[in-house]
């Protein structure tokens, strides 16, 4: 696509041109004639659409993510879900048509219900931040990449600075006096200001990352010939950022969205797995394999389905993301 | 007085409950007795396998972990009187001699305490043990600055005038202020044999203390401060050879060629060496002991992880050699009475609590017996049922809770119950806890926040009172069997373990008149009134008299818990040949 968005759109605008097609347009077209994005899509929207609507189906279900129910666990046998633990457990012991995921050890939460409630969490914490990273990452990449100069000198150093970080670290150092900072500026109490503090640590440790790509596409926008026309015309340097040089970047940054997303995905059970993430009881990923590799010998569907989900999750997005850069950038296509 | 430190393993098992105590009558319970089977014989190596990177501490003035004294006290370092090896709960809590003849002589109503050493004791150089040593070593707890971390009884029993500024007039042996107090309360006999102890009151079991690795002989030209705690001075009939630390690190022990079997009658140092292996995780150790390859059938671990329980208690082949045994620790919340003063709302939070669901949660009948208080069974003497679940709280309350009843307490208190704030170590298990308890107090309208805390700091934190919230996740068992190590400890303000801020005049005058009853029984009655008190005032919610399940490698001899610690009888295994 050597021609700049503008001249499409332009071309596009006249009405009697029948075969005008918005790149968005285009990119869908594209994107419609690969299976594997395609598959990857569908699959992604049926696990959003679970998260979205995880009341409406546990209730369907009859399932509940927070109700304790020792009925199903065996008191005399370490409290581990009835059937499980004994020499002639199988793999799917603890599993039954009431609770398909089996039940959480030692409190017979129901594992479907939490793995459905977990996915929202991590959905919303993934999606505010990478929203945020993306929108950081644009602004600071185009500011950076177009003044240059002192600008340029000053959030690279920035970047350097946050990039240098331990990012683990500092995000279990700081959590406790943080989330209390956060609370005390009127964020409610608990798990509000904790899903707060990681969104925004993961968005202020992730966005030096597209802010340096974006970067890079700047520095060659800028001296395209559009670019100067604009100058020359007397744009402010408001409109030539936001209105000439970021419609061009829309690949790039819309690629880096797609890529960053499921990381976050798994970082948030990373974190939640290490205890920063989301208070009990309410359910995270993180938390429920946290608790499940201990069991992994003697109830290994604990383990497994819940880990399968997440990496599910993760491929698809990874799987939808590759399908949109080949979409939108197809000289990058994978041979 | 008695400081604690949360022992890792434990930590991840049933919560950070289990400090650092020792002794215990050990042992009730249905166990599967195990060990010999076989005359024991000298020989061969056991491997330890531990899921920590290093000893809490080595240095004996430092070691305050049940199975660390056990260890250390059976293989490097001796003290002036210690535990008889046994299984039996009575036995095996029964004081016998070791680096001294007797088991002491006391005079002046139990006030004067003096211990005769051995002949022929040396320490691993060669030089002979005398009483300027075991001296010299009791005098480093005092330096608390240095020498942090164990238990302090010399400097509350001890008679050596406090420090209006605080601590003890004496200040240790490397400041040396306050030395003259020190050594009028501690005297040697001018041949170098004989050591006497004057005490501030009268300590009837005194010789119970003195099986404390902190009464043990350290030569004051090797004392290194701080740093002594890498190699201490061998006393015992092992000397350490290596100590790397971290995961990967090995504490190899070799025989103490200066060690005599002929002085000390106590120890039967059965194995040639012992090899201590660090930072092993705590699944694979499990794995490794139930698989058993002939390389691990002479290792030995501590407590088997929740996951392994199934699989070790329903397979007839570990028939015999697990164990499942009381341990000496109570588990308990205890309740932070500065911040829930009303005693209906701490009525309420005891009423509403489900105990059943949290044993589940902990590991079911492998978790232990409900606690109706914080003295057990296995105590002997001092244990009377407190009736705390039968009518002591005004009604029955069930295992499941009484929400009824709870309710009914908050109308009657006449005021909203604070938001319970609940801390816990950050662990899977202990999370899954917090969930039961937020569920639990909820149903009878009682606003619960689960505060979880990094489990190597957590009693730092929860010691603060500044930082301790509500409700409070903790374990405590007793120094040896008197519940003068409970007691005073947990309920009084100048208990080191006082989770619960409990500061009451009359109490404490109680508890003060029962440290120094001479006659047994009548003291034993007195704790069981002041535990039965405690209970009804609701300083702590007891759940439960805690169990303890191990697996020891298929060729380890002598592998039964030992009461006096719950712990490993160290200085009386060895390898089946």
């Amino acid at each position: 696509m050597t021609a700049p968005v503008d001249t499409v759109a332009e071309v596009a605008a006249v009405p009697e041109e029948i075969q005008g097609r918005s790149l968005s347009a285009i990119a869908w077209g594209r994107f419609r004639h690969d299976k594997v994005g395609m598959v990857a899509l569908v699959v992604l929207v049926i696990l959003l659409l679970c998260a979205v609507f995880a009341p409406l189906i546990c209730n369907l279900m009859g399932v509940d993510p927070l109700a304790l129910n020792d009925t199903v666990l065996d008191k005399e046998n370490g409290g581990v879900p009835l059937g499980c633990g004994l020499p002639d457990s199988g793999f799917f012991c603890g599993i039954s048509w009431q609770h398909p995921f089996g039940v959480e050890p030692g409190t017979g939460r129901d594992l479907f219900a939490r793995v459905l409630y977990g996915l929202r969490i991590s959905l919303l914490i993934a999606l505010s931040a990478t929203f945020i990273t993306t929108l950081l990452g644009s602004l600071f990449g185009i500011v950076s990449g177009y003044l240059g100069g002192l600008w340029d000198s000053a959030i690279g150093r920035l970047m350097d600075i946050i990039l240098a970080f331990p990012f683990l670290l500092i995000i279990l150092a700081l959590s406790g006096v943080f989330t209390q900072r956060l609370e005390a500026m009127g964020v409610p109490e608990g798990n509000p200001a904790r899903i707060t503090y990681l969104i925004l640590v993961l968005s202020i440790f992730g966005w030096p990352y597209l802010a340096r790509i974006v970067r890079g596409q700047v520095l060659s926008i800028r001296e395209r010939e559009f670019v100067e026309a604009s100058i020359a015309m007397g744009s402010g340097t408001g409109r030539i950022l936001f209105k000439e040089i970021l419609p061009n970047l829309w690949a790039p940054i819309m690629i880096y969205a797609t890529l960053t997303l499921p990381t976050y995905i798994a970082t948030e059970a990373v974190l939640s797995f290490l205890g920063v993430g989301v208070l009990p009881p309410t359910p995270t990923f993180g938390a429920i394999l946290a608790d499940s590799v201990n069991y992994m010998s003697i109830i290994p569907s604990y383990l497994l389905i819940p880990g399968t989900i997440l990496a599910i999750v993760v491929v698809t997005f990874n799987l939808v993301g590759d399908s949109v850069r080949d979409a939108l950038d197809p000289r990058a296509a994978r041979a | 007085m008695a400081k604690v430190s949360p022992v890792v393993r434990t930590a991840i098992v049933v919560g950070v409950g289990a400090l650092a105590l020792a002794a215990c009558g050990g042992g009730g319970g249905g166990s599967n007795s195990t060990s010999s089977g076989g005359t024991p014989t000298k020989g061969g190596t056991i491997q330890y396998l531990t899921q920590s990177e290093q000893f809490d501490k080595v240095d004996p003035q430092r070691v305050y972990t049940g199975e660390d004294l056990a260890f250390f006290n059976g293989t490097i370092e001796r003290t002036l009187t210690a535990y008889k090896f046994s299984h039996d709960a009575k036995e095996g809590t029964s004081v016998v001699p070791d680096l001294a003849t007797d088991t002491g002589r006391q005079s002046d109503g139990a006030k004067t305490w003096e211990f005769t050493l051995r002949d022929g004791v040396t320490f691993e150089t060669g030089a002979a043990i005398t009483c300027a040593d075991v001296k010299y070593g009791v005098s480093r707890t005092f330096a608390t600055d240095i020498i942090t971390g164990g238990p302090t009884y010399a400097i509350s029993m001890l008679d050596i005038p406090d420090d209006p500024k605080g601590g003890s007039a004496y200040k240790g042996p490397y400041v040396k202020t306050g030395q003259d107090l020190f050594d009028k309360a501690v005297t040697c006999s001018a041949d170098g044999k004989t050591i006497t102890f004057h005490l501030k009151r009268p300590v009837p079991d005194f010789n119970y203390t003195t099986t404390l690795l902190a009464f043990s002989p350290v030569p004051q030209a090797a004392d290194t401060g701080e740093k002594y705690d890498d190699h201490p001075v061998a006393s015992g009939p092992y000397k350490i050879q290596t100590y790397n630390k971290g995961k990967g690190g090995k504490m190899i022990l070799v025989r103490n060629d200066k060690w005599s079997q002929d002085s000390d009658p106590y120890r039967h140092a059965y194995v040639d060496s012992w090899d201590v292996e660090f930072g092993i995780d705590p699944t694979v150790i499990d794995q490794r002991l139930i698989q058993g390859a002939p390389a691990d059938q002479t290792a030995i671990s501590t407590t088997l992880e929740p996951q392994s329980l199934p699989v070790v208690f329903n397979d007839p082949k570990f028939a015999s050699r697990r164990t499942n045994e009381f341990d000496p620790y109570v588990r308990y919340f205890a309740i932070n009475v500065t911040k829930v003063p009303n005693l209906k709302h701490r009525m309420a939070i005891a009423a509403a609590l489900d105990r059943e669901a949290l044993r589940t949660n902990a590991g079911g009948a492998y978790a232990g017996d409900y606690a109706d208080g914080v003295i057990k069974p296995n105590m002997g003497q001092d244990y009377a049922p407190t009736q705390m679940w039968d009518g002591l709280l005004g009604q029955t309350i069930p295992p499941t809770g009484n929400v009824d009843y709870a309710k009914q307490l908050i109308a009657e208190s006449g005021a909203p119950v604070p938001t319970i704030t609940f801390d816990y170590p950050n662990t899977p298990t202990n999370t899954k806890a917090a969930a039961i308890i937020v569920a639990s107090l909820a149903k009878a309208g009682i606003t619960a926040k689960p505060n979880p805390i990094e489990p190597g700091s957590y009693y730092g934190v929860v010691f603060d009172p500044k930082k301790a919230h509500e409700l409070i996740n903790a374990g405590w068992g007793p120094d040896w069997p008197n519940a003068s190590t409970i007691i005073p400890e947990l309920f009084t303000p100048t208990g080191g373990f006082n989770l619960s801020q409990y500061d009451d005049a009359a109490y404490n005058a109680k508890v003060d008149a029962a440290k120094i009853e001479l006659d047994r029984a009548k003291q034993a009655s007195e704790w069981q009134a002041l535990n039965t008190e405690a209970m009804k005032n609701v300083v702590v919610v007891p759940t439960r008299f805690g169990r303890d399940q191990r697996l020891p490698g298929a060729k380890v001899g002598n592998a039964y818990l030992w009461p006096a610690y719950g712990s490993w009888p160290y200085g009386d295994m060895y390898v089946k040949q």
